[in-house]
């Protein structure tokens, strides 16, 4: 994606979330039934925060048009040069422990099986011999255990977190 | 002179076994942290307040403030020898780092680099000593409308000076976090402002999960969608990691020059080691003798890059102390720990706890003398760490952040804080927006609401006082010189004096 694409894109859900900001702050209730000085509504800095961040999305909107007319092309690209396949697989693994296992599963098997299937995922050669592959398993189980062991016990017995 | 003796003072405390110990690992650990390309000093500082908890307060201060030296040297080892800056305060370093390590010269380019940090961090040390008390005690005189443009200025100088492209990114990364810090119940009459029906938003977002999850995952998540980098390993024979005292010497003028603007850089709020680097690294260029050298493997470049960003740790800690005011991202997290640990930062200071501020610059001295030590002697050691796989290293990071945020209130919903922090952190970081004015707002957020707000009930709605008053003024008009900058005519009417004076003084 074209950098003034995305900074067009931007400029819209800034706009919107200024706007937001805006009409929250307006509407926000102003505690007259505990006669506060009007100056010091809740809604105050809200209000001025829309108007500044619905200012700086109009900039924006103005100047990626600028950008994309002055040179004809947009040089700089946004979200290139990686790998998409690895930011997805990272994306889903974390939020899926993060979101879901953690307070499902206990801490350790929770843990235990999030840096298993990561470091597998990424380490495992799927095209290399026997040896490499089992080396690259064992490592992963072996990494997975640590982890898991580790931060349980340090959490638990030694900062006395109550664990997920 | 009783800044000469709180130092002292500080020393006296933290010269025990226990507490070397502590200021041994955690020094080691930061260098490590920065090593590693996709590591950040402020994510190390900010996962390592989740394992300081249990700690007593000054031994977890002298946790994070070892952690945040070594992190920011840490990062010159894989500038220098993959080219990779492991923390964005390194960038500059791997300019001239790099192509020194591809002739061969890694290890004296490591030492380098080692003796630019120390000496910057120890100039900076002795700016902390001398400015912060004044400074705090300058601004006990501060009020409601000074607070408030105080907060404004650093916010719109962090956005300014920390956006790649245009400014404009950065103060739109400031209002999102201010837009932040007005979530949950506000200061003055505990009205519970956004919270979006969900209950858990009532006290607010947290600094350490926002910043664990912009920090944190969204590393996490660049680290894994980025190629990694190729590790230099031509060795030259007549390497070493000592560095020619003659050489030092014959730079001593660029290390005193970077060390002030480092921790000038530093002291301005919210922008940053790497700003403080390039800072120096381009004062040194346009002065040096051998600027076609600068670029290629120039040892001035080098030692003027990591004196420069080495500045900024205690330069930072000036209006961190002071004023409450991060000067770098990493600062800001030092302030939550601060919090945490029962110490309250802002003008205060001087007289709730009046020898603090010689105490954490004797802390940032041990964590100097740790890191010079291991700088020069484990330089082999981080060569192997740099070759530690990501799928190895990515989920341990991860899993740290995961627990270290829950371990905080022991909340599942400070967990999906994080979570989404990180990935918006990750998105806007790839369209450029810095992190640095969020974090800045989303801790100054509360000051400037307040002080608005309190200033506007104190003048009976009258806006006058935010102009009239001296300090004000002088805020007021920075701001508006800051925003006027933008402007091409403007900026170079106003740097047209400088630009005659720096010509007669060439000629």
């Amino acid at each position: 994606m074209q950098m003034a694409l995305a900074d067009r894109l931007m400029a819209i859900v800034f706009l919107a979330l200024g706007l937001a900001l805006l009409v929250g702050g307006y509407t926000m209730e102003r505690l007259e039934i505990r006669q506060i000085h009007p100056a010091s509504i809740p809604g105050l800095v809200p209000m001025i925060l829309g108007v500044l961040l619905s200012i700086c999305a109009a900039l924006l909107l103005m100047t990626s048009f600028r950008s994309a007319d002055a040179d004809g092309v947009d040089p700089d690209l946004v979200l290139s040069g990686g790998s998409w396949t690895r930011l997805g697989l990272t994306v889903v693994v974390c939020t899926v422990y993060a979101l879901g296992l953690v307070g499902w599963l206990p801490y350790f098997w929770a843990t235990f099986l999030f840096t298993l299937t990561f470091s597998l995922i990424f380490s495992f050669p799927v095209t290399g011999d026997i040896r490499a592959q089992v080396i690259s398993a064992a490592g992963s189980l072996a990494l997975a255990v640590a982890v898991a062991l580790g931060t349980m016990l340090l959490f638990r017995d030694l900062f006395l977190v109550r664990l997920p | 002179m009783s800044g000469l003796f709180d130092l002292f003072n500080g020393f006296a405390t933290l010269l025990t076994p226990t507490m070397l110990f502590h200021a041994a690992w955690a020094t080691l650990l930061g260098i490590v942290v920065g090593s590693l390309p996709g590591l950040t000093a402020t994510m190390g500082v900010a996962l390592m307040t989740t394992l300081t908890y249990s700690l007593d307060s000054t031994t977890a201060i002298l946790v994070l403030i070892c952690m945040y030296v070594g992190a920011i040297y840490g990062g010159s080892r894989s500038a220098i020898l993959l080219n990779i800056p492991g923390t964005p305060a390194s960038a500059a370093t791997a300019l001239d780092g790099y192509p020194l390590a591809k002739a061969g010269r890694a290890g004296y380019a490591m030492g380098l680099a080692t003796a630019g940090s120390a000496l910057g961090t120890l100039a900076g040390v002795v700016m902390l000593v001398l400015i912060a008390p004044p400074l705090a005690e300058a601004a006990l005189n501060f009020g409601s409308f000074e607070f408030f443009w105080l907060a404004v200025f650093g916010i719109l100088i962090s956005g300014q000076l920390t956006a790649d492209t245009t400014p404009l990114k950065g103060y739109i990364a400031g209002i999102l976090g201010l837009a932040v810090a007005m979530i949950g119940s506000e200061g003055i009459h505990a009205h519970v402002r956004f919270n979006m029906g969900i209950s858990d938003l009532n006290a607010g977002i947290a600094l350490i999960p926002a910043m664990v999850g912009a920090f944190g995952f969204a590393e996490v998540l660049t680290a894994m969608w980025n190629k990694a980098g190729e590790l230099a390993t031509k060795k030259d024979k007549s390497d070493r990691t000592i560095p020619h005292m003659v050489d030092l010497w014959r730079y001593k003028f660029t290390i005193a020059k970077s060390g002030l603007i480092g921790t000038m850089v530093g002291i301005i709020p919210g922008v940053g080691e790497d700003i403080g680097a390039w800072a120096s690294y381009a004062t040194a260029r346009k002065s040096s003798k051998e600027k076609e050298k600068f670029g290629h493997g120039s040892y001035e470049g080098l030692i003027a890059a990591e004196t420069g960003n080495s500045a900024v740790v205690p330069g930072s800690l000036i209006p961190a102390i002071t004023l409450a005011v991060p000067g770098s991202a990493s600062s800001a997290v030092l302030i939550a720990a601060l919090f945490i640990h029962g110490i309250r930062p802002g003008p205060l200071i001087m007289i709730e706890q009046p020898h603090f501020v010689g105490l954490i610059s004797a802390m940032v001295v041990i964590a100097t003398v740790f890191m010079a030590i291991y700088g020069l002697t484990l330089t082999k050691a981080f060569v192997q760490v740099l070759r530690v796989p990501y799928s190895y290293l990515m989920p341990v990071v991860f899993v740290l952040c995961v627990i270290g945020t829950y371990a905080l209130s022991q909340r599942i919903f400070d967990i999906w804080i994080m979570v989404a922090f990180g990935v918006i952190g990750f998105v806007l970081r790839q369209m450029k927006y810095p992190m640095a004015p969020l974090v800045l707002g989303i801790i100054l957020g509360d000051l400037l609401d307040k002080s608005l707000r309190r200033g506007l009930t104190l003048s009976d709605g009258e806006l006058a006082p935010f102009f009239a008053r001296p300090v004000s003024a002088g805020f007021v008009a920075l701001i508006v010189l800051s925003i006027a900058m933008n402007i091409p005519v403007v900026r170079r009417g106003v740097l047209a004096p400088f630009r005659w004076i720096g010509a007669r003084f060439n000629a």
